[in-house]
């Protein structure tokens, strides 16, 4: 199949929710097509939304592969959120202790310590997976709560900036900065690492023998483990990277927007990573591309509350239809 | 007596995407009589009958019961209609009681206490009645396969069914039980039931049935009085023109050549003293002692449950042993890993193919290289070759004769028969020292089976070794060397081709011990 | 002294009620095969729709019969994609989760304005059961709680009742263990299916229904706080039993009340930390019990009548 013939469900799927959510924003009184236009086009009037857009598009691509990595092996991990938020603990701990240091020692050290924060907040429900055989979902999304305490108290406690109005961190040191790719408006070189890590998941999963056992696994466990597959080393394989991933979006909040550690940051990136990654049917070469369409969408949604005060819930759902209409697409495929 | 006929199919068709199973057939039951439903695997036969008995729905074609078209959308209308069915792969709640079972789907007297007394007696007349005694009591998962077959029997029979469907009854049944069930549908006859008898075992219709159809590719090819033809005609009837039956092994009549020990040193794989206990702490395998050479074949015979598929795991490595020893061409591999041995001249073929060796969302060629993913030629243990995947795939779709769209095609798209050809030809493909294949040409038609028998024997020839766990007898029978018959998780005896007999071997079966059998059996020290 | 502790085992008996229903909901959709992961979604919409229907209606009932009613829809849409369909169950709930999750707060914010003070709605009153509730120590503990309350043990007893000394509940309990059996024996899974999670759906809007109308008496984005996934947890540990459940509900219901008392009080350790203290008490509570649950056997898969066996 030619990719235009494959991707045609996906563009049906989107035309289906903008007409759908069309007619319930003509019902509640505003104008469809301005509504639309705001949307849809806000990335790329001006190259302040094409940066926002390049922003929103890091934590969003990294979040997806968060939860599409796992789900290559069968595996559901809803803690994408506890995971960046654990990584930006971890990054602003690093960039607050050793504050200091020179930006070559310093920049890794954030990095790293966002990265391995967020593994290790994948590690625990992979460990208790291996061990109890306690459901992941169940794990991933408890530890989504005990993230967000966790950053409460990291806000509040002795890392905290008595100066600010809302509960945050002193800075980092500077030496922890992203360097700048473009200065105003500000984008930071984290996506490069983004783009690159998507490239890497992508031809692990395709190429390696890793990559191929991680899909055995995720497609019939049994069948893999009988077959000299260690299943159950994948689930924690694919959950701890799945962490990693997520961690290093925090990181990069941290390291290249905020400069510091600021509770409320992560939004709802948790739930459009996985949107995007059900919409891309866990395919990880496609998640890049969905991730800049839903990034698009969501610049465009706040630009659509701002001007014209429809709710940014409403692209949303959106967006939740869209995942619809795919899943529906597959099951008309079969038919 | 005037025999009516009771049940009419006609001219029924049915279709499943682009696979005609069912092309105008037509079937005709008389009353009182055990009507044989024969044909290879894929012909058709349960389809058929599961229309008849409402699982599916027919997409053109009638049924007439007693003379009068009856339309049936699911089995209530059917058990409605007094038929019943006994399927192949008994559909029970394994934690609920006997009982409950075959209650399951009736109108109860106390639906809204469920004090079951009158329904207990009910039962107990029938189990004297018919021979089928179990007690109502036990919980389903507790049972053999024999006492379930007799619920599964039992069901039927509560609701006065004056139609029984029987489908491959005796898969799963030692020789003496065949038997028994025999007896026991005769009483069914006398009663004043009507048996249809599914099978694809030529020998079993022919010793029981009064009439027998033969359905080829979903299409009816004769039906006779047993009395009226010989089993010559029957044989052809089931393959059709194109196969080679003098050359076949299925229906081969002489005598093989023996296997020839004495040319041989030491046995590829050993097994001592293997013990094997369960998670939930039952021993599954007890004391076990096995030798296959290179250049033979071992059919390991058994009732189902009795540890075939235990050893098969042990024996591949999926699951480790509680105590004993492997012994893989002098060496000790005992503690080895299942990826070690699949990757060190190992080849398994499982029993359960769906779900223990396929994987249906992956394509056809990610599936080939199941367990062979580390090694050459598909990989270099780091990243896989997928040039060369493809291309070998491409050759054993051919090789194999696998309906599929191609190596990218996904697994899931395959039918049963072809999931079957994509687990032989990665277990074949290896040139393995050591296969073990179980059940390895269950759902497959005779000349797909014959073709199975061929690569065997090729093995043979090349001084490989295969290990072969199977409950067709027949089969085993057909082209082991010798065969070991396992019980309780023991291997009871060992019989040489030449004191290959079925009545024997049903007796250790059973677990029958040798002790005053006039024949010589070994058992390995 | 003697009263802190019946004001606690008071409120513990208050606080497990979202816990039982939203258990109760799960547990039902699950003896028939049917896995919900969309609890958190449904119980945030029976908030927000109950909370807005009460607000302008006037009427607590109203509010509640309405968000059951919500729940109804998502079960009936969770069965139509899961069981016709025959899609995903976990993906189809995790679709569903986001739809509620999105909805909850679009509501409001469309019919409310957004507004700085949220409006208010009085909150549902005990009932004391006359003379019982005057028996000392139990009865104010026991018989003087709102309606939902009672409603909620009535239910679970309802269904332990149902599932398990009637014949329909045999033949519900045979469809979550082995479909194609009970589909033989002429019994109508689908059927099932459906009846078993629309009211499950409807249990659980209630519960959400639960949360404005005795806590806050308003309705907050977030406000289940992860209930709906405890919910899951719960029905494992309850090894998907309604008694079982029951039971298990007061043990999760005593721990959050017990963090939120000792945060009160107070103490050495950070508070956040004593936040945590539920989540934490699930995942110990999960690792002693997964490993034995008895779980409905077909759980999680749907059934095809006509899929070609092998």
């Amino acid at each position: 199949m030619t990719i235009v013939k494959k991707s045609l469900p996906y563009l049906l799927a989107v035309v289906a929710s903008f007409v759908a959510a069309g007619i319930f924003i003509a019902l509640m009184g505003f104008d469809v097509f301005k509504a639309y236009q705001t949307i849809l086009f806000t990335s790329f009037r001006t190259p302040n939304g094409f940066i926002q857009t390049l922003l929103k598009f890091v934590p969003l691509l990294l979040l997806a592969l968060a939860f599409t990595i796992p789900l290559t092996a069968g595996k559901f991990n809803i803690g994408g959120e506890g995971q960046m938020m654990a990584g930006g603990i971890g990054a602003a701990a690093m960039g607050i202790m050793f504050a200091d240091l020179p930006a070559i020692i310093l920049l890794p050290l954030v990095i790293l310590g966002g990265v391995v924060a967020g593994a290790l907040w994948g590690l625990v429900p992979a460990w208790l997976l291996y061990k109890f055989n306690i459901n992941e979902i169940l794990t991933t999304v408890l530890f989504n709560f005990i993230a967000l305490f966790l950053i409460d108290y990291v806000c509040t406690g002795p890392w905290r900036d008595p100066a600010a109005g809302h509960p945050t961190t002193v800075l980092i040191g500077r030496g922890g900065w992203l360097p700048m790719l473009v200065n105003n408006p500000p984008l930071h070189s984290g996506i490069i690492l983004a783009v690159l890590v998507a490239i890497g998941v992508y031809i692990y999963t395709s190429r390696t023998t890793g990559g191929y056992e991680l899909i055995a696994t995720g497609a019939n466990p049994r069948a893999a483990g009988v077959f000299g597959i260690k299943t159950r080393r994948m689930f924690v394989l694919s959950l701890v990277l799945g962490g990693a991933v997520a961690g290093l979006a925090g990181a990069f909040e941290v390291a290249g927007n905020q400069h510091r550690l600021i509770e409320g940051m992560q939004s709802n990136f948790l739930q459009l990573g996985m949107i995007i990654g059900l919409i891309s049917r866990g395919n990880n070469g496609a998640v890049p591309f969905v991730a800049f369409l839903i990034a698009v969408l969501e610049v465009g949604a706040s630009a659509m509350q701002r001007t014209m005060m429809i709710p940014v819930e409403v692209v949303f759902i959106v967006e939740a239809l869209i995942l619809l209409f795919v899943l529906l697409s597959d099951v008309v495929r079969r038919k | 007596m005037e025999n009516k006929t009771i049940l009419e199919l006609k001219n029924v068709r049915k279709v499943f995407g682009q696979i005609v199973a069912l092309d105008s057939v037509s079937f005709a039951l008389k009353r009182g009589e055990i009507h044989g439903l024969l044909g290879g695997n894929g012909a058709g036969k349960t389809t058929l009958m599961n229309i008849l008995y409402g699982l599916y729905r027919k997409d053109e074609g009638e049924i007439l019961l007693r003379d009068q078209a009856v339309s049936i959308e699911g089995p209530r209308d059917a058990i409605n209609q007094g038929i019943g069915m006994v399927h192949q792969h008994f559909l029970q709640i394994s934690n609920f009681t006997v009982l409950e079972n075959i209650i399951l789907g009736t109108d109860v007297k106390n639906k809204y206490t469920m004090k079951l007394e009158d329904e207990v007696v009910k039962v107990k007349e029938l189990c004297q009645r018919f021979g089928l005694n179990v007690d109502l009591n036990d919980v389903m998962s507790t049972l053999p396969v024999g006492a379930r077959q007799k619920v599964e029997i039992l069901k039927a029979l509560y609701r006065g069914v004056d139609i029984l469907i029987l489908d491959e009854p005796t898969t799963n049944l030692t020789p003496q039980e065949v038997d028994a069930l025999f007896e026991s549908l005769r009483v069914m006859v006398n009663e004043g039931l009507s048996i249809v008898f599914i099978t694809h075992k030529l020998r079993e219709v022919l010793s029981v049935c009064d009439r027998i159809t033969v359905l080829r590719e979903g299409k009816n090819i004769t039906t006779l009085d047993r009395k009226d033809a010989s089993e010559e005609v029957f044989v052809r009837a089931m393959v059709g023109e194109k196969m080679d039956i003098e050359n076949s092994i299925y229906f081969a009549t002489e005598e093989r050549q023996v296997f020839d020990r004495t040319s041989v040193e030491a046995p590829k794989l050993k097994l001592e003293n293997v013990n094997l206990i369960s998670q939930d702490g039952v021993q599954r395998l007890k004391d076990l002692n096995l030798e296959v050479f290179g250049g033979e074949i071992v059919g390991i015979a058994g009732v189902a449950g009795n540890g075939q598929r235990e050893l098969a795991e042990v024996v591949t490595g999926v699951v480790p042993v509680s105590s004993g020893k492997k012994i893989y061409m002098g060496d000790d591999v005992t503690s080895k890993t299942n990826e070690d041995l699949l990757s060190s001249g190992f080849s398994y073929i499982p029993e359960d193919r769906l779900s223990d060796g396929f994987l249906p969302k992956a394509t056809v060629a990610q599936n080939l290289i199941l367990g062979q993913h580390r090694i050459k030629p598909y990989s270099d243990g780091r990243f896989i070759n997928w040039k060369t995947v493809y291309a070998e795939t491409t050759k054993n779709i051919k090789e194999y004769n696998i309906k599929t769209n191609g190596p990218g095609d996904v697994g899931g798209n395959l039918s049963g028969g072809n999931i079957q050809r994509v687990l032989i030809a990665r277990a074949f493909s290896m040139d393995s020292q050591v296969m073990v294949a179980h059940n390895p040409t269950r759902g497959l038609d005779i000349p797909s089976m014959d073709f199975v028998y061929q690569k065997m024997l090729a093995r043979r020839e090349a001084q490989m070794a295969t290990l072969l766990i199977s409950e067709d007898l027949d089969e085993l029978m057909r082209i082991s060397d010798r065969i070991a018959v396992i019980y309780r998780g023991e291997i009871l005896g060992v019989l040489e081709r030449s004191e290959f007999d079925k009545y024997a071997i049903g007796r250790l079966m059973s677990g029958i011990s040798p002790e005053n059998q006039p024949s010589k059996e070994k058992t390995l020290p | 002294m003697d009263t802190t502790i019946i004001d606690f085992l008071r409120l513990v008996l208050l606080s497990m009620v979202p816990f039982v229903l939203a258990g109760q909901g799960t547990m039902l959709g699950g003896r028939t095969g049917v896995f919900n992961v969309a609890q958190e979604g449904m119980m945030l919409v029976g908030a927000s729709v109950g909370f807005l229907v009460s607000y302008y209606s006037g009427s607590i009932f109203l509010g509640v019969i309405v968000a059951m009613l919500s729940g109804a829809l998502f079960g009936l849409a969770l069965a139509y994609f899961t069981t016709s369909l025959k899609m995903n169950q976990f993906v189809i709930g995790l679709a569903l989760f986001f739809i509620g999750l999105g909805v909850s707060t679009l509501l409001p914010k469309l019919i409310l304005g957004i507004t700085l003070t949220p409006p208010l709605i009085p909150t549902l009153k005990g009932i004391p059961i006359p003379l019982l509730s005057q028996i000392p120590f139990i009865g104010p503990i026991l018989f003087n709680q709102n309606i939902l309350v009672y409603v909620s043990v009535l239910v679970s007893i309802g269904l332990w009742y149902f599932l398990f000394r009637t014949q329909k509940g045999l033949e519900l309990r045979s469809v979550g263990e082995y479909p194609m059996t009970a589909d033989s024996l002429g019994i109508n899974t689908t059927k099932m299916r459906y009846w078993s999670t629309i009211i499950g759906g409807m249990l659980i809007g209630m519960a959400g229904a639960y949360l404005p109308m005795v806590y806050a008496g308003t309705f907050t984005e977030g406000m289940t706080m992860g209930r709906g996934w405890l919910a899951i947890a719960l029905t494992f540990f309850g090894g998907w039993s309604p008694l079982p459940i029951l039971y298990g509900s007061l043990f999760f219901s005593a721990v959050e009340v017990l963090a939120f008392r000792v945060q009160v009080i107070g103490s050495f350790l950070p508070y956040q930390i004593l936040q945590m203290f539920p989540y934490i008490a699930t995942i110990l509570v999960m690792i002693f019990t997964f490993k034995r649950a008895r779980v409905p056997a077909f759980l999680g898969n749907n059934y095809d009548r006509e899929k070609r066996s092998l």
